[in-house]
């Protein structure tokens, strides 16, 4: 996958997560695709997946002073692109590489399968999270790329890619 | 812990991230509104699901229904999960003898959310009414 910077650059966040910095960017990012024209249909699909991922930083991505999380939201010819980046521990490398591997392989149906399945009869994690979020995002994207790349000893970036096309929504 | 009687109401008012509630036992308002996206769903949810439970409990059913109106802009999935448990709330009131419905309210065009209603209706035993909203209404 290749991160580029050559797209319309909408928004950059590159620092410390939390629930403090969460809605105002939450907030920002309404208006701003609001101002873009981008419809309120999949203003809300681009919002929630990025309060997933952020999420998911907020509760999982490993502490690192250096390695701090990024949010980056760009337009592009096609559409609009999500991008998040933190930094994970090798062990939650492994789960996440099986744990994507498996579910990007999916079909829709497949997907909408076991979302119904964990809704009804899944566990909650320790952080009162549904472990839906991930997969939500797959579901709800156009398009899903993820990069796990090793930084150094027990360290990784997690990059995550969601495209969500404006031409099928006009 | 005390009887919980049509006096008692639970009201709590919205955040950014977490909806207004309002369990209005005396006005028969239920409803929840506004965006849903807490740090811990289970944590903001826990003293919610405890005054339904006794609720349910302590209810002496009528003949009038009650109904629980649910109207969210965003909501994270760990809420989508929370709200399953909170309307398996609205089923044990059912199955006392206590007519019930949800009404799910949600922006016309917005086919993700008429989706998230669609899973609850053949998810829950009571009836569950989609009713979608123009724009203006939203």
């Amino acid at each position: 996958m290749t991160v580029s910077y050559e797209h319309r650059l909408l928004f950059r966040h590159e620092g410390p997560l939390d629930m403090e910095v969460l809605p105002p960017i939450v907030q920002h990012l309404d208006k701003l695709l609001a101002q873009e024209g981008v419809r309120p249909p999949l203003r809300r699909k681009i919002i929630s997946c990025l309060i997933e991922l952020a999420q998911n930083i907020i509760h999982y991505a490993a502490r690192h002073d250096q390695m701090v999380p990024l949010i980056t939201l760009s337009r592009t010819d096609e559409g609009i692109v999500l991008i998040t980046r933190n930094a994970v521990y090798y062990s939650q490398e492994l789960f996440l590489h099986s744990y994507l591997q498996n579910l990007t392989q999916m079909s829709r149906e497949e997907l909408e399968a076991l979302h119904h399945q964990t809704l009804v009869s899944g566990s909650y994690s320790d952080s009162g999270g549904a472990n839906l979020g991930l997969l939500q995002v797959i579901y709800k994207a156009d398009r899903f790329e993820y990069e796990l790349t090793p930084v150094e000893g027990e360290y990784s970036w997690f990059t995550v890619k969601a495209t969500f096309l404006t031409k099928s929504h006009e | 812990m005390s009887d919980l009687t049509t006096s008692e109401k639970l009201v709590i008012e919205p955040t950014f991230t977490t909806p207004e509630i309002v369990f209005d036992p005396g006005n028969r308002q239920f409803y929840l509104r506004g965006n849903s996206y807490p740090e811990n769903s289970v944590k903001f949810y826990g003293p919610v699901l405890e005054w339904l439970s006794r609720f349910v409990q302590n209810h002496v059913p009528t003949s009038e229904s009650l109904t629980l109106e649910v109207h969210l802009e965003y909501f994270n999935t760990s809420t989508a999960k929370v709200l399953l448990d909170l309307f398996r709330y609205f089923e044990a009131l059912q199955e006392k003898g206590q007519p019930v419905q949800i009404r799910w309210l949600y922006l016309a065009e917005d086919t993700e959310m008429e989706d998230a209603g669609l899973d609850y209706q053949a998810a829950v035993k009571v009836p569950f009414e989609l009713v979608p909203l123009h724009e203006d209404q939203a």
